[in-house]
């Protein structure tokens, strides 16, 4: 119950972003993506089952607000949340250097997917994808590694459970 | 291949596969789902907190504003002296003529909640609806020029679908030379607000300014749409392709007014 509750906050304070103090920073071309970057954290600190959970919801929310292809997003992200939640298992996910790579790595998926569905055309291809795929998740993992790493650092311990039993380290 | 992972696995896979399915579902048939319905749901519940989360920030902006307002108050107070003469003057001359007067459109203010659409937003949702007198096709409009047109109405709010919605366009004119088009968003490489179906035979020089015709019973006629920053070819040759800057800041909306349409989208022919 908890956690879904978590779920249901998480979602909204995402969605309430987005809206609000993101739409800022979307309008003068630099999109940070969010719904890709909460995602992976949420999958990071819960598995796969809630990641995926975590996505779908977040997805079929910002597809509603999107008014186009019910669908889209959360289709994306259930994918994103699941894989990322399977990998979480296996990597140190209190690694600065794993979070970048795997915000780095769902942002472009997310974007690119989405993208495909808002050219106009072949001709449109290349100055999107550049813009959408390569430098959107680029400015979102490096921010999204900030923030974490801000955070870890405020709040004196680590972010993702089990973080005693990474590999690497001793038992 | 189920039956060797553990349950939990197992669960999970289960679960991610109806996602995926449900998913793949709304992809295909999501346009036959009542959305705005839904959406008016989710904009009811998001509304308060949203109100909530710009307060802040809208009263430090209200404080700069303020300053910014004052100043351009005093100006607006001189230029309305002399409008005032000059409308006196047009009123006789159009009596003399025989032409009917001019009305102005009353304007209501209202608050804008949150922008959706990236990266430039392509609908915002605004404080006020049904219950405050709004209706499905008012125009929508701030101190600079038009902004866009309400698409769907709630309760208590509304959503507007903004002028880089491809699929709201505009009908236009030139305002020196009366030249008629459609302005409307090209949503490929980044969104380009073009003033369309404008012929080679007409002339569009770059710093001309473009309103409404009023040829829609949408909007009223003269409202400022954007200026004419780029003239070239369309790229099926047969006519202009002319750029325009919007007139309104787009993306940095927080009030606008809706100027009352002359009857509801619905009932319209």
């Amino acid at each position: 119950m908890r956690a879904a509750v978590a779920l249901l906050v998480g979602i909204v304070v995402v969605l309430l972003l987005r809206s609000t103090a993101l739409a800022a920073f979307a309008s003068h071309g630099i999109v940070l993506d969010v719904l890709a970057f909460a995602t992976v954290v949420w999958a990071l600190r819960h598995g796969e089952a809630w990641g995926a959970s975590f996505g779908f919801a977040l997805g079929l929310a910002a597809d509603l607000d999107a008014a186009h292809w019910l669908g889209r997003h959360a289709l994306a992200l259930t994918l994103v949340g699941y894989v990322t939640g399977r990998l979480a298992s296996t990597l140190v996910r209190e690694s600065t250097r794993t979070q970048l790579v795997l915000v780095l790595a769902a942002t472009a998926v997310h974007q690119a997917w989405t993208a495909a569905f808002d050219a106009g055309g072949f001709p449109a291809w290349p100055t999107l994808l550049l813009a959408r795929v390569v430098v959107g998740p680029i400015v979102t993992a490096l921010s999204g590694a900030l923030v974490l790493a801000a955070v870890r650092r405020a709040s004196g311990r680590p972010l993702f459970a089990n973080v005693s039993i990474q590999p690497g380290q001793p038992l | 291949m189920a039956r060797v992972l553990p349950l939990a696995e197992r669960r999970g896979s289960i679960l991610v596969a109806s996602y995926v399915a449900v998913s793949v579902l709304l992809l295909l048939v999501g346009d036959r789902l009542p959305q705005s319905a839904l959406r008016g749901a989710g904009t009811v519940l998001f509304a308060p907190l949203d109100r909530w989360v710009l307060a802040g920030e809208r009263l430090a902006a209200a404080w700069r504003e303020n300053g910014e307002l004052h100043r351009r108050l005093a100006a607006l107070e001189l230029e309305s002296s002399r409008l005032r003469s000059l409308g006196a003057e047009d009123q006789r001359l159009r009596q003399q003529l025989g032409l009917p007067g001019h009305h102005d459109p009353a304007l209501k203010p209202v608050e804008i909640l949150a922008l959706s659409g990236e990266p430039m937003p392509v609908a915002a949702i605004l404080s006020a609806g049904r219950h405050q007198g709004l209706h499905l096709g008012d125009a929508v409009v701030t101190s600079d020029g038009l902004v866009g047109r309400i698409s769907e109405v709630y309760a208590f709010s509304s959503r507007v679908a903004l002028l880089t919605d491809p699929n709201a366009p505009v009908a236009c004119e030139v305002e020196s030379t009366g030249v008629l088009g459609i302005v409307r968003c090209m949503p490929a490489l980044e969104p380009t607000l073009m003033l369309t179906t404008v012929p080679f035979a007409d002339t569009v020089r770059v710093g001309e300014r473009v309103w409404t015709s009023g040829l829609s019973r949408r909007y009223p006629r003269g409202i400022p749409v954007g200026r004419v920053i780029r003239v070239g070819a369309d790229p099926n040759g047969l006519t202009q392709a002319i750029v325009l800057a919007p007139a309104a800041r787009l993306s940095r909306l927080r009030h606008v007014f809706v100027i009352p349409g002359p009857a509801p989208l619905e009932a319209t022919p």
